[in-house]
């Protein structure tokens, strides 16, 4: 069986599959690693500080840029200095596992790991790893608290190597970013690191930039940064001209009813008026109003906008009202998004459905892809629990191989087949009989279910049912860690949703427990009401249960009318009677139930495919500009553009203000232009972008038709901008000792700016819409 | 044009494709004119020779290029593995499995194209064992005395049959590797080079039998076919769209670049195969009747099978005609469409959405496949006019005409607009206006 093993993980190696990259070279190194242990036990601090430091010298005399950053030799003294390292800085001696983990990082892969194995410190000895060789390191996290907090933890390790660290968070200024991005290793958000790159785009001044030139990015949890948030573009956007979220809007939509007045899709993902609902509308705002015109069709997408808000989102499972604020959930996360919004109007409208005060809105003035932000750096590699089903993606989109590392301690989890029920209701009791029948063994029960609604539903049930449990949603996440802490705990119940499926490390018995009892019990038990729409993120949750070799269980409740299976299996039927419970146990329902799995997995996929597919040009085209800014920034080919241009006026001004007043008004002009034209070229390719799937009805190719759109309108930029900059130039006036006031010639920079992500496209994508079709297709020929 | 086609030359990924593309071709064109192991190749000039292209072979040896009549190394052609898609695409619809790979993604569309691969194989085996069987029968070039197989034992029959089997499964793998990594899509263009790659050999025959003079003229005329076929081919009726569900500042752009467009000829070269088929019906019951003489038979004869007559010409025409309008209704549904549009937050400004928009666009759709229509006839039936150049018969032989040309046209724009459209992403100037 083994041997079966083996000869398959060859073969699949040898054709090279996704997830198979063969570390058992490393592995042979881990004897040396333990031979040169001893020698440095006896070494002081300083004196190991210094065997980290004649690496550094080492690498700096032979750059490697392309290969990892050490041969053989080095990488032996690496992991043997840096477990030392670790072992007298946080009293963790790093397994060979771990350092198994390091070296698949600086050979500049994504490393599988099982949870509970300690990524961070392998995390942290790469990152080491490459500072030594002279390279400067972002890590990459989910959120600014792990970031914080790997950072502070780490920062003892980095000590002894030698190696400066920093981390930046949301509340971070602007000296504490520049001094953090100076540091050998920054830790930070993923989207924190973007913000500033694209805040760095945006400066005026030279000296304004935080971030040095990218170079190596170390991601953790990478499927999840690399795969569920690469389709989420982040935002920078500028209040110039806003209009509030129109509130008698809300109230005329809130008035329809669905049906009559308007319809949705099954999926829960278009919401339409239907005639008479149009009229009404049409009425409410007042006589003569026919939104289907040019003129009105800013009114229409606020009703649109506003009917989106209305019928399709849902409060505690999309997002949840607190502080007088609407909060995004992440979905794949569970957790409150705090930078996130909709985009384009949608925020300002659910804000007037709840009556809440509108948040600042306005322009997009820039923005990129976390795809294309991660292209940005010269070496890329990560770790996470579940990379191997997602091989395949990183492959395609990264060029990323996924190196699988071993368990230090054989995984002895049970997971159960799943449950399947033919409804809601009898999914629901039998959740609860069983979490009541486990319950009474004292063994620990982590529940994990799908949204805030379901959460505090199912709490309810529970505390009917005599059974205390805590609840862990977004709208608690302040007790996370305490929360967390106690899980482990004999008799603990926990209802959690999304959140506590990633990175949380529950420890059996709880903090003052007794881990062996505990154990004994049968370890935690996770039990998921549902199936999410990746099995990645199934499998993070069953993670929880059996780190580090101790017992667990898990086991998923699925029925077919779970949304998952409406929305992409809506044919699903039941291949047998469900028993009196209102289970079924027969295969067809259980195909059904992965198939549904499995379509929303292709789904997301082909959004990411698509998004990449179409942000791909015009993040080229923002990288030709950049250059051409940034010579502006730099130098003086303002100036020399506005005296070739306008040679009169430029003299003119010479003489009243001076060179380098001049100079640099100039470059201020081409510079503020660049920016609002850049503006413009971004609402135009949204623009285009919409409508672009149509071309297909003309057997066009609409991803071709794109750039046949976009690339002629960017040509036009750099003219643009010129004509505009001379336009500028003539007009403003030279004040009193020559300052110029460039805002009151019309030419205003944003009154603020802000960073957001915007939320998943909350639109159909073209894939959606085809898979559409061809259901709407065969349910056709089946009638 | 050439300017563009240097810098497309110059790119050096643009290049590699190019050529990529180009190595690939002479391989498939080697391997059509390569005869299959056990084939008397001298015996196969000879009968094809006295032999006329008929009816339902026309097409067939169209797509193949010629290379099944020489019972060459790829005689089946890519024909398996067209049929093998359009089968799998049927069977999506039928079996729930497949309907259900189809809806996985990425990964049960691999699924679903591996199946396609092993029924191509199947298909194949199908075929070469029929073609063989009629070659060894002396079937399949009429009346032909030579014998083209001249050793008929099973084995060398059976290699025959493995040979273009194997010819067949290459062909898939090349026309993969075209859409993998050459330009254009792989399939459409081996059926490209099939019809192009009997220009030469009709010219030659036009030149040979009537004199340089009308040569010159053909050669002039069918430039200007092409010529018109591109210009008609690349017309559209753009109707301006709007969508209103994001709020943004002001649309400076509205209504340039965002219109759903109708082709004019939006039915493409479907309607003259199925017209071309449907003539061809009356002959064949005729056949299968008996050598005739009644009434209906010798009118059939007269009037139907004869492509020089007028009656022949009208009916052809009429049908196209026909088969346009039928095609586009069932292809082209306007109520899915405004449909699709009023679920997105579509409109066609000054229209309602719903049943005015599809009442609009049917409308317009009706008024623009009429000279649409009209043009797809008249290209069809030009050939029809050169047959004394030609010889009677073969008019899809006439390179300048029919099916031929609205195919390679057809392709040959997709290709290029590929090619310009990676030129474009390199900052180039298309070749396009």
């Amino acid at each position: 069986m083994a041997l079966a093993g083996r000869l398959r993980t060859r073969v699949r190696r040898f054709l090279a599959r996704p997830g198979t990259v063969d570390l058992s070279r490393y592995s042979d190194l881990l004897k040396e690693v333990e031979w040169r242990e001893d020698k440095l036990r006896e070494l002081t601090d300083e004196e190991l500080t210094e065997a980290a430091a004649a690496l550094r010298d080492k690498a700096r005399a032979e750059t490697k840029k392309d290969k990892g950053p050490f041969d053989d030799g080095d990488l032996v003294e690496l992991c043997a200095v840096g477990r030392e390292a670790g072992r007298r800085a946080l009293d963790e001696r790093a397994h060979d596992v771990q350092l198994l983990g390091t070296m698949g990082l600086l050979a500049g892969h994504v490393v599988e790991m099982a949870t509970g194995e300690g990524k961070t410190l392998s995390g942290a000895l790469a990152a080491a790893g490459y500072a030594l060789a002279g390279r400067h390191v972002h890590v990459l996290s989910v959120n600014d608290y792990l970031a914080r907090r790997d950072a502070e933890w780490m920062g003892p390790v980095y000590d002894l190597l030698g190696v400066s660290v920093g981390w930046v968070s949301q509340n971070s200024t602007h000296e504490e970013r520049k001094e953090a991005y100076g540091k050998d290793v920054t830790y930070g958000a993923v989207s924190e690191v973007g913000f500033d790159v694209l805040r760095d785009r945006l400066v005026t001044n030279v000296d304004d930039r935080a971030q040095r030139a990218p170079d190596v990015a170390l991601v953790d949890e990478a499927d999840s940064v690399l795969v569920d948030e690469a389709r989420v573009p982040l935002v920078m956007a500028g209040s110039t001209e806003t209009d509030p979220g129109d509130p008698e809007v809300a109230k005329i939509v809130a008035g329809l009813r669905p049906g009559a007045h308007y319809e949705q899709d099954e999926d829960g993902r278009n919401a339409w008026l239907t005639q008479a609902g149009a009229r009404i509308v049409e009425r409410s705002l007042g006589e003569g109003v026919d939104l289907y015109t040019e003129e009105h069709s800013d009114r229409l997408a606020a009703v649109n906008v506003a009917l989106h808000a209305h019928a399709l989102l849902t409060r505690d499972v999309d997002y949840i009202v607190r502080d007088g604020k609407v909060a995004l959930i992440n979905s794949s996360r569970g957790r409150i998004a705090l930078l996130q919004r909709w985009p384009d109007g949608l925020q300002a409208a659910v804000e007037a459905k709840e009556g809440v005060a509108a948040s600042e809105r306005g322009q997009v003035l820039d923005s990129i892809t976390v795809q294309s932000m991660i292209g940005r750096y010269q070496r890329v590699c990560g770790m996470t629990g579940t990379a191997v089903a997602v091989a395949e993606t990183l492959r395609e989109f990264y060029e990323l191989e996924v190196a699988v590392v071993p368990p230090d301690k054989e995984c002895v989890r049970e997971d159960e087949e799943d449950r399947v029920y033919v409804d809601f209701e009898s999914k629901e009791a039998a959740i609860v009989e069983l979490i009541v029948e486990k319950h009474k063994t004292g063994q620990p029960i982590l529940v994990g279910t799908l949204d805030v609604a379901e959460s505090e539903r199912l709490a309810k049930l529970l505390a009917k049912a005599d059974v205390e449990c805590v609840v862990l949603n977004a709208r608690n996440d302040a007790e996370e860690a305490a929360i967390v802490r106690e899980a482990g705990a004999k008799g603990a119940v926990t209802v959690s949703t999304q959140m506590a499926g990633r990175g949380t490390d529950i420890r059996l018995g709880g903090s003052n427990g007794s881990h062996e009892e505990v154990a004994e019990l049968g370890g935690l038990y996770v039990l998921a009401t549902g199936h999410y729409p990746s099995s990645r993120l199934d499998d993070q949750l069953r993670g929880r249960a059996g780190r580090q070799g101790d017992p667990g269980g898990s086991v998923v409740f699925a029925s077919l009318a779970d949304d998952i299976v409406a929305q992409y299996a809506p044919e699903a039927e039941p291949g047998d009677e469900p028993d009196d419970e209102g289970r079924l146990t027969d295969a067809t329902s259980q195909r059904y139930v992965d198939h549904a799995q499995r379509v929303a997995e292709g789904v997301n996929l082909e959004i990411h495919r698509n998004t990449w597919r179409y942000t791909r040009l015009i993040e080229k085209q923002r990288e030709i500009l950049l250059e051409y800014r940034d010579e502006v920034l730099t130098g003086d080919a303002a100036a020399e553009l506005l005296e070739e241009r306008a040679a009169k006026r430029y003299k003119e001004l010479v003489k009243a203000a001076g060179e380098d007043a001049v100079k640099a008004v100039a470059r201020q002009i081409v510079l503020r232009h660049l920016d609002k034209r850049w503006t413009e070229h971004l609402e135009f390719v949204a623009d285009v972008r919409e409508t672009i799937h149509l071309r297909a009805l003309a057997k066009e190719t609409p991803i071709d038709e794109f750039h046949r759109a976009c690339i002629p309108a960017f040509k036009q930029i750099r003219a643009d901008v010129a004509d505009a900059a001379v336009e500028t130039f003539k007009e403003i006036e030279v004040g009193e000792g020559g300052t110029v006031d460039l805002d009151a010639s019309g030419l205003r920079k944003p009154s603020s700016t802000w960073t957001y992500l915007v939320h998943d496209n909350p639109f159909d994508s073209d894939a959606e819409q085809a898979l559409q079709k061809v259901r709407a297709m065969v349910k056709k020929v089946k009638k | 044009m050439l300017s563009a086609f240097r810098s497309a030359l110059a790119t050096p990924d643009l290049r590699r494709k190019i050529l990529f593309t180009l190595g690939i071709v002479i391989a498939y064109r080697i391997g059509a004119t390569l005869p299959s192991p056990g084939v008397s190749y001298p015996n196969v000039q000879k009968c094809v020779a006295d032999f006329e292209n008929q009816g339902v072979y026309q097409l067939l040896s169209l797509f193949s290029g010629g290379a099944l009549l020489k019972l060459s190394v790829f005689a089946l052609g890519i024909m398996p593995y067209i049929t093998a898609s359009i089968i799998i695409q049927l069977l999506t619809v039928v079996i729930p499995r497949f309907e259900q790979l189809k809806k996985e993604g990425q990964s049960g569309q691999n699924k679903l194209t591996q199946y396609t691969r092993y029924l191509t194989v199947a298909l194949a085996i199908l075929q070469a064992t029929g073609i063989v069987a009629m070659a060894d029968r002396g079937q399949l070039f009429g009346n032909c005395a030579e014998k083209v197989i001249p050793d008929s034992t099973v084995w060398t029959l059976a290699i025959v049959v493995i040979v273009m089997t194997a010819g067949t499964s290459l062909i898939m793998w090349l026309g993969e590797l075209i859409t993998e990594r050459g330009i254009g899509n792989g399939m459409s263009l081996l059926i490209f080079v099939n019809i192009a790659a009997r220009i030469p050999a009709e010219g030659g025959n036009i030149l040979s039998s009537h004199g340089g003079v009308v040569f010159g003229v053909i050669c002039v005329v069918g430039l200007v076919i092409i010529a018109s076929v591109i210009f008609v081919e690349q017309g559209q009726r753009r109707i301006p769209v709007q969508y209103a569900k994001r709020m943004i500042g002001r649309r400076m752009y509205g209504g340039t670049s965002t219109y759903l467009p109708l082709k004019v000829n939006q039915a493409g070269v479907i309607p003259v195969i199925f017209a071309s088929s449907l003539l061809y019906l009356p002959d064949l019951i005729s056949r299968l009747v008996g050598n005739g003489s009644a009434g209906w038979q010798r009118f059939i004869a007269t009037y139907l099978v004869d492509q020089g007559n007028p009656v022949h010409i009208l009916a052809y025409f009429a049908l196209i005609i026909f088969f346009t309008y039928f095609y586009i209704t069932i292809t082209f549904n306007v109520n899915e469409r405004a449909d699709e549009m009023k679920k997105f937050g579509g409109f066609i400004p000054g229209i309602r959405p719903g049943r005015p928009t599809s009442e609009y666009l049917s409308h317009v759709l009706s008024r623009i496949t009429l000279p649409g229509s009209i043009y797809l006839g008249i290209v069809a039936i030009l050939p029809n006019f050169f047959l004394s150049l030609t010889g009677s018969g073969q008019n899809q032989n006439f390179p300048f005409g029919g099916t031929a040309v609205l195919i390679m046209v057809g392709v040959g724009l997709d290709t290029v607009k590929q090619i310009e459209s990676q030129l474009m992403q390199r900052n180039y100037e298309g070749f396009l206006r």
